[in-house]
């Protein structure tokens, strides 16, 4: 075998300490007691004798069989008048775009009877090309949170609009100075709304109105720097799809960074081995990003070392900087290597850079100046438009209101400054110096709660809207269900609040009537009603020619002793969404962490400070003190192999309702036993809030700072995906190989079909395919009907999370909370395992050595490891071993291929799961939708948010099985439809949830049986390989080896055509 | 309306009356029999013998009719066919006005059986006041439903203690004549009644244990019987908001069912016909002046139709009417019409029954009536049940390879393309291709 590199899941299986030992045979880590299992609190109560438990057995008993025979009456009210495009029992498909002021994207919502329950990206318009990211898919839970507000509030007490109006007209009409504070608003119509108010209060010359832009992350040293650059402060386009070097100065564009939607997509085109060429990716980082666990070459670097990076790419291009360009050697490899590519690549390049400082900003201009890079893979025409805040305004705002010089009315439209600034707290006392206090806030937050009027706007998916994100592109939300509530668009408020509308109740077509003329002006020409339908249109630009000039460069950040780096997860971003429990239960890509924020560190450096780098389900992490600009949070320790030496990461975004907001249900800390932790009588928040900790360089909000750490007393239990479902060791899970390899070298030398020896004819040994071994007779799948089959790309898979929240609302998978998930009891149909590489132990672990391997010495190597993700989900073996294992038969196969589940016959006996290679079952050890545990965190527990269950899907009870079903709804439905219009099923037509929201397209589903298929040709693909092949499970999914663009002479020795070792083994 | 606790305990009756009827000697009485199914059929949805519900009581109906000075058979004439009885009888057309909710006629009952279900109503008091010892009347209020099997199997009780007395007494005679015959009295005096018992099982254990074999397997074959009965919704017809007759509409009138059902070949749900579908003919057809006006009247009232201004106009005040379902599935049952009746070319009256002929709300058609129709697929399971769903699956041939769905043709060409043998399997014994065959009997096509 020509697979050496050793994958461990987490430390603890690298380092085999005693507890992973423990626990690694246990598919369930631990038992439950009866009590729990009953989850009757009463029960569990009372001192129940034996003899009365009998008792309550008895009459349960009976009662159950009582119970079975009641078929209550059910009611079916049918349409009065039936609209014209729903049928009930099918879906309405609307196409529409999500902006949120952070991501964006062109998106498809699936309605059932009128109420939206999935979303997905548009592959066929916009931008995005389909692209979504985990809280675009999530936010269709948002609509349906009970904890929103149902109407205006004036004073905290609920009002009527009108009411709400005339006191807020008169205001403004009072006031000297009205201030609007919003998000980057792309909207033009609430642009054009805006720029009327301006006109009609400041008249000619006044400044009686004020806008402006507050991102909560801010982008501001990008406009900046080409301000300087340029001469014109804009975001250029970029377009990864034509970089054949990409080198990332410490931006997650995979995953928060700009329009992670839009890059993923372009990211993943370049990312297939198999065409012409294949992009070389080099990320230059602090903490262990989405992005730079894909990068082919990664350095980490200090936040201080960035423009030393910088400098030296630049310096080793031919140009010249007065930086200095010193490196540290954990960047110098990929950094030579990267100007190597550069220079190959030339204009075909392009630099990114996530920092807010301007002078790297700068220097980053600079060296794509120097590639030519500017007119290839950015676009200063088509120029993005999101992120207009600029620091400078809001800080000199910030700095007003708080010291007393605010305006007199201050509208705030889809910020939370409270929360986000860095001084948040001291604004918020100073907004009650404010007259009048609006906000269009659905929550009472942290900033609408001290507000004095608090207007909600619609749910994105209530409304009608209009986005312009790039220059070139106008886009349209459409409304996909009526106002569950008595809210109103922000865009009508402002209408009526400048006298040139009137409230138009539920069914208003203010806002719509509004848009459409603005419509009608951006876009002439074009039809509202066909751009609504695709949710786009394309626009003119207007090129103006932009010259580069050199512009200098000053304020790079200083370098520290420990130097604390801010950065987004995948789940929470920047904590807009804090509230949704599928974000919250999302595992982090990379820490596999859920529910927690916590403090990244090396485990290197956290060894010699005396952390703990282990942790299980009794054993907790240690916690620490962080303390930045005079203020300290104190988070337990979580160890990130490949995080910078010196470091030390905290994710923005939690911390939400720390004084016990209302910003949602799911959004605080729950108790083993359900019910909120409570501190101070107060419901505690999840993790801290660490916007406080932001520096300030020269007027710009800069995400990393000086820090001091120190280690406090106690642990804390951490709920990760991290250490459950191991791999056991068997290395044949996951195949990686090189670029140059990989073109070069025949398909044994990097994947090897597995064998098996047997005896020939002859009486002698021969070693022969997995295939020819069959303990059982085949499934009669081939050849008849359709097989379904499923490819997964290890190349193009970027781990972003998209497939597991489109798996969960698709097919109501429960969300089980921290405890639970502590447990080893999460229940996630799909799961994204990530598995750190080693370099270190290739270099030991040779197959002669191989006995004598010490897991011990590969430790040192994690300090910088290569990553993995593999997204896994039931297999659907052919030859399943579940389902021979089953007593009742409740679960068997199709004669499609696949391996089916029936809930109503499954009586939990969990032999199935212990039985499964690839651990992919799932059991329901409660009933999520009613036990109290789950109440504030399971949207099945209440009215509203039972809404966004898929009506096609069983909601599973207590004590049954669940795995993938590889959405056999969509299945079923696919083929139903090929049936009606008699017709075949199209290649492609049928899509999982996962394959559906991937933007990389990383996972391929299809007919297998048909010969001409995609799927057939990926699976019958050099790089195909099943995982666990030995065990002869036959699965009906395929994974493609991942293929890095790299060179890794170590791995070139190994991977070779093993035929002289085979013969000389056969001839034994 | 629904399917209550109490009728579950009275299928727990049946159950036990099983049990009891095993024990003892099974007898029927006919006629009673025919009348109580016939009430059951075609009266009890509107009637009940001791109580008035939707239609008056029919206790005693006939002596009602003949004191109140009605004319001889006018009774039987008013069950075939009420309007011309009204318009025979001055007391029938009084009787007409007991209530505003019409009748349904029953052309097809004899005079016979029509005085069945007299009988059968009329011995109802009776069985409650033995019960009740004949002192209590039965409460107007409370339900009669298990009365009939109950008093039946009150019978057979008191007959058992009777047996069991007699054998007592008869197995003391015997004591006493054992001890007055006996040599050795002290012997037989220390054996207790039980002991005794004992003593003769074990002489006679052959007799004994195949009776107990046969008490046990039969009490155990009725109660899986019973069991096997528990939510089995044949014959389940609730109330309606709106008395409509599928005779009228399917049959007299001829309207297609995929009219007003007409989700039926596009989605899972056949749909029950809003009520803008209803007002495409109502608008025009408004029963002035005949019996069904009121129920044409609700359909006015839910679709915000005002009559009284010349042609009518829509007031935009609508009020949903909320139906009982007839035919509900559990939730982990995933069942598609338009899979049915546009794929598999079934027919609505293979599951539903001739609505053509339905007088009244639709009903779960009882299998055995779904039998009688022609060019039925004959199937043998109760309906709704997954056993007669399967059985259907393992019945119904699908037609592959005729050119006139590529879906299938393609299955067929892949079939074809794999050296045949399971094609021949398929086509063994029935010598076509069920659905069961392509899939229909496995779990995901249905449980998801």
């Amino acid at each position: 075998m020509g697979i050496t590199r050793k994958y461990w899941k987490g430390i603890e299986e690298l380092k085999q300490t005693p507890e992973f030992i423990k626990h690694k045979e246990q598919e369930f880590p631990n038992q439950q007691t009866i009590e729990e299992f009953l989850s009757d609190d009463k029960l569990a109560e009372t001192s129940t004798a034996r003899r009365d438990f009998l008792k309550f057995l008895g009459f349960s008993v009976a009662a159950a069989t009582l119970a079975a025979c009641e078929a209550p009456v059910t009611k079916a009210v049918p349409y009065v008048v039936k609209p014209e495009n729903v049928t009930p029992g099918m879906p309405t498909w609307y196409a529409s775009t999500y902006y949120d002021g952070y991501s964006y994207a062109s998106i498809l919502v699936k309605t059932r009877e009128g109420r939206p329950i999935f979303i997905k990206g548009n592959k066929e318009y916009g931008f995005t090309k389909g692209g979504v990211n985990p809280q675009v898919i999530a936010s269709v839970l948002g609509l349906y949170d009970s904890e929103r507000l149902s109407g205006p509030l004036a004073n905290k007490k609920s009002t009527s609009w009108s009411n709400v109006d005339k006191e807020i007209t008169s205001a403004i009409k009072s006031a000297k100075k009205v201030t609007l504070l919003s998000n980057t608003l792309i909207s033009p119509s609430l642009n054009r709304v805006i720029s009327e108010m301006a006109t009609a209060l400041n008249g000619e010359s006044g400044s009686k109105f004020e806008h402006i832009q507050y991102d909560a992350v801010s982008y501001s040293a990008i406009r900046e720097a080409n301000l300087k650059s340029f001469g014109a402060s804009i975001i250029p386009g970029y377009d990864f799809s034509k970089a054949k070097t990409v080198v990332s100065i410490d931006a997650d564009f995979l995953n928060s960074w700009l329009l992670p939607t839009e890059f993923a997509v372009q990211y993943g085109l370049t990312r297939n081995p198999d065409s012409k060429w294949m992009s070389k990716h080099f990320q230059f980082e602090s903490i262990l990003s989405v992005s730079g666990s894909n990068a082919d070459y990664r350095g980490m670097v200090k936040p201080s070392e960035l423009a030393g990076v910088l400098s030296y790419l630049i310096k080793g291009l031919g140009g010249s900087t007065s930086v200095s360009a010193t490196i540290p050697a954990s960047a110098k490899l990929a950094a030579d290597e990267a100007i190597k590519s550069l220079k190959k690549s030339g204009k075909e390049s392009l630099i990114v850079c996530g920092s807010n400082n301007v002078g790297l900003q700068i220097l980053t201009n600079k060296l794509n100046n120097l590639l030519n890079a500017y007119g290839t893979t950015l676009d200063l025409t088509n120029t993005i438009e999101l992120f207009k805040g600029d620091d400078h305004q809001v800080q000199k705002f910030v700095k007003d209101v708080v010291s007393g010089k605010g305006p007199e009315v201050l509208l705030m439209l889809g910020v939370n400054p409270v929360y986000s600034l860095p001084n948040g707290d001291a604004f918020g006392k100073a907004l009650s110096n404010i007259k009048t206090t609006v906000s269009f806030a659905s929550h009472e937050d942290e900033t609408a709660s001290l507000v004095k009027y608090i207007c909600p706007d619609h749910h994105a998916l209530e409304g009608w809207n209009d986005y312009k994100p790039k220059a070139n592109h106008f886009a349209i939300a459409q409304p996909t269900i009526r106002p569950l509530h008595n809210t109103a668009s922000a865009l009508e408020s402002l209408l009526v609040w400048n006298g040139k509308a009137q409230r138009g109740g539920k069914d208003s077509a203010v806002a719509y009537d509004y848009m459409a003329a603005t419509f009608a002006t951006q876009v002439p020409g074009a039809d509202f009603a066909f751009t609504t339908h695709n949710s786009c249109t394309e626009l003119a630009t207007t090129s103006t020619a932009l010259v580069y000039k050199d512009a200098s460069v000053s304020n790079l950040p200083k370098s520290n002793d420990k130097e604390v780096v801010l950065y987004q997860k995948a789940g929470i971003g920047i904590g807009l969404q804090a509230n949704n429990p599928w974000l919250q239960e999302l595992p982090d890509p990379i820490s596999k962490v859920t529910w927690d924020n916590y403090i990244t560190m090396n485990p290197v450096t956290m060894e010699n400070d005396g952390y703990a780098t282990t942790y299980d389900q009794e054993h907790g992490l240690n916690l620490a003190t962080v303390t930045v600009n005079g203020k300290s949070v104190t988070l337990p320790v979580y160890p990130l192999p490949g995080q910078a030496i010196g470091t030390i990461g905290i994710a923005l975004g939690y911390g939400r309702g720390a004084n016990g907001e209302k910003i949602g249900k799911a959004a605080f800390q729950t108790k083993e036993y359900g019910g909120y932790e409570t501190e101070n009588g107060k419901p505690k928040a999840i993790g801290a809030n660490v916007y406080g900790f932001v520096s300030t360089v020269n007027g710009n909000i800069e995400y990393y700072n000086s820090a001091k750490i120190e280690k406090a007393s106690g642990e804390y239990s951490i709920a990760a995906t991290q250490i459950h479902h191991t791999v056991m060791g068997r290395h044949s899970i996951v195949r990686e190989t090189t670029l140059g390899i990989y073109t070069s070298k025949d398909k044994e030398a990097y994947n090897p079909a597995h064998k098996l020896e047997k005896l020939n004819k002859e009486g002698e040994h021969e070693k022969r395919p997995m295939k020819e071994f069959d303990l059982w007779d085949a499934h009669p799948v081939e050849k008849i009907g359709h097989r379904w089959g499923m490819t997964v790309d290890l190349s193009s898979c970027i781990g972003c999370g998209s497939c597991l929240i489109a798996c969960q609302s698709e097919n109501n998978v429960p969300v089980v909370g921290k405890d639970e998930v502590r447990r080893g009891r999460e229940m996630h149909w799909l799961r994204i395992d990530r598995y750190f590489s080693s370099d270190e132990e290739a270099a030991v672990g040779t197959r002669k050595d191989k006995e004598t391997f010490s897991y011990d010495k590969a430790e040192d190597a994690a300090e910088n490891p290569k990553v993995v993700h593999m997204p896994m989900m039931c297999h659907h073996c052919n030859h399943a071993p579940c389902e021979t294992v089953c007593p009742v038969a409740a679960t068997t196969h199709s004669n499609e291929g696949l391996n089916q589940m029936a809930y109503n016959r499954c009586i939990g006996t969990r032999y199935c799961a212990n039985n499964c290679p690839y651990k992919v079952r799932r059991f329901n050890w409660f009933n999520y939708p009613s036990y109290k545990k789950f109440t504030e965190i399971n949207p099945a527990q209440d009215d509203l948010g039972r809404m966004v269950l898929n009506p096609d899907v069983t909601v599973r009870t207590r004590g049954v099985m669940e795995k993938c079903s590889f959405c056999v709804q969509r299945i079923q439905a696919t083929k139903l439809s090929a049936k009606k219009e008699a017709r075949v099923v199209g290649d492609g037509e049928f899509a999982t949830a996962c394959s559906d929201s991937c933007p990389t397209n990383a996972i391929i589903v299809g007919d297998w049986n048909d010969v001409n298929s995609i799927i057939r040709k990926s699976s019958d693909d050099n790089r195909a390989y099943q995982a666990l092949e030995e065990v002869g499970v036959k699965p009906n999914v395929w994974y493609k080896v991942k293929v890095r663009n790299e060179e890794n002479s170590l791995l070139n020795k190994l991977q070779v055509v093993e035929e002289v070792a085979e013969n000389k083994k056969a001839g034994h | 309306m629904k399917i209550s606790n109490i009728q579950s305990l009275k299928r727990f009756g049946k159950v036990s009356f099983f049990i009891l009827s095993v024990t003892f000697s099974v007898i029927s009485f006919k006629a009673s029999a025919q009348g109580e199914a016939l009430f059951k059929s075609k009266c009890a949805t509107c009637h009940q013998p001791l109580k008035n519900s939707t239609g008056p009581k029919l206790f005693q109906v006939r002596d009602k009719w003949a004191a109140g000075g009605a004319k001889e058979g006018s009774i039987y004439q008013w069950v075939n066919n009420w309007q011309s009885a009204a318009a025979s009888d001055p007391y029938a057309a009084g009787v007409s006005k007991w209530s505003q909710t019409a009748m349904s006629a029953f052309p097809d009952l004899k005079k016979e059986e029509i005085n069945a279900i007299f009988d059968w109503v009329d011995s109802q008091k009776e069985a409650t006041e033995q019960k009740d010892g004949g002192v209590t009347p039965l409460e107007p209020g409370s339900p009669d439903e298990s009365d009939e099997e109950g008093s039946l199997g009150w019978i057979w009780i008191v007959m058992g203690v009777i047996f069991v007395v007699i054998i007592l007494a008869v197995g003391g005679v015997r004591r006493q004549l054992n001890v007055v015959t006996s040599d050795n009295p002290d012997s037989q005096e220390k054996m207790t009644y039980g002991e005794e018992f004992r003593t003769w099982a074990w002489k006679n254990r052959l007799y004994v244990g195949l009776a107990s074999l046969v008490l046990v397997i039969s009490v155990i074959v009725s109660l899986f019987q019973g069991l096997y009965r528990i939510n089995v919704v044949e014959g389940y017809q609730p109330s309606q908001p709106i008395a409509f007759p599928h005779d009228r509409h399917a049959g007299v009138n001829g309207i297609d069912c995929k009219y007003c059902h007409n989700s039926v070949t596009k989605s899972k749900s056949a749909g029950i016909p809003s009520v803008n579908v209803c007002m495409n003919c109502h608008k025009q057809i408004n029963g002035e002046g005949k019996p069904f006006a009121g129920e044409v009247k609700k359909i006015y009232e839910a679709a915000g139709w005002d009559v009284s201004s010349g042609a009518g106009k829509y007031t935009g005040k609508t009020k949903p009417i909320v139906w009982n379902k007839v035919h509900v599935l559990p939730d982990h049952v995933y069942f598609n019409h338009s899979q049915h009746v546009v794929v598999g070319g079934v027919d609505c009256k293979q599951c539903h029954g001739d609505m053509t002929k339905m007088n009244g709300t639709a009903m779960v058609q009882p299998v055995e009536e779904l039998n009688k129709i022609e060019g039925n697929i004959k199937l043998t399971k109760p309906t709704l049940t997954m056993g007669w769903c399967i059985e259907c699956h393992g019945a119904k041939d699908v037609a592959l390879g005729n050119g006139k769905n590529a879906y299938y043709d393609e299955i067929h060409r892949r079939l074809m393309n794999n050296d045949k043998t399971l094609y021949k399997k398929y086509l063994n014994g029935d010598g076509k291709v069920t659905v069961s065959e392509l899939g229909g009997w496995e779990c995901a096509k249905c449980h998801y």
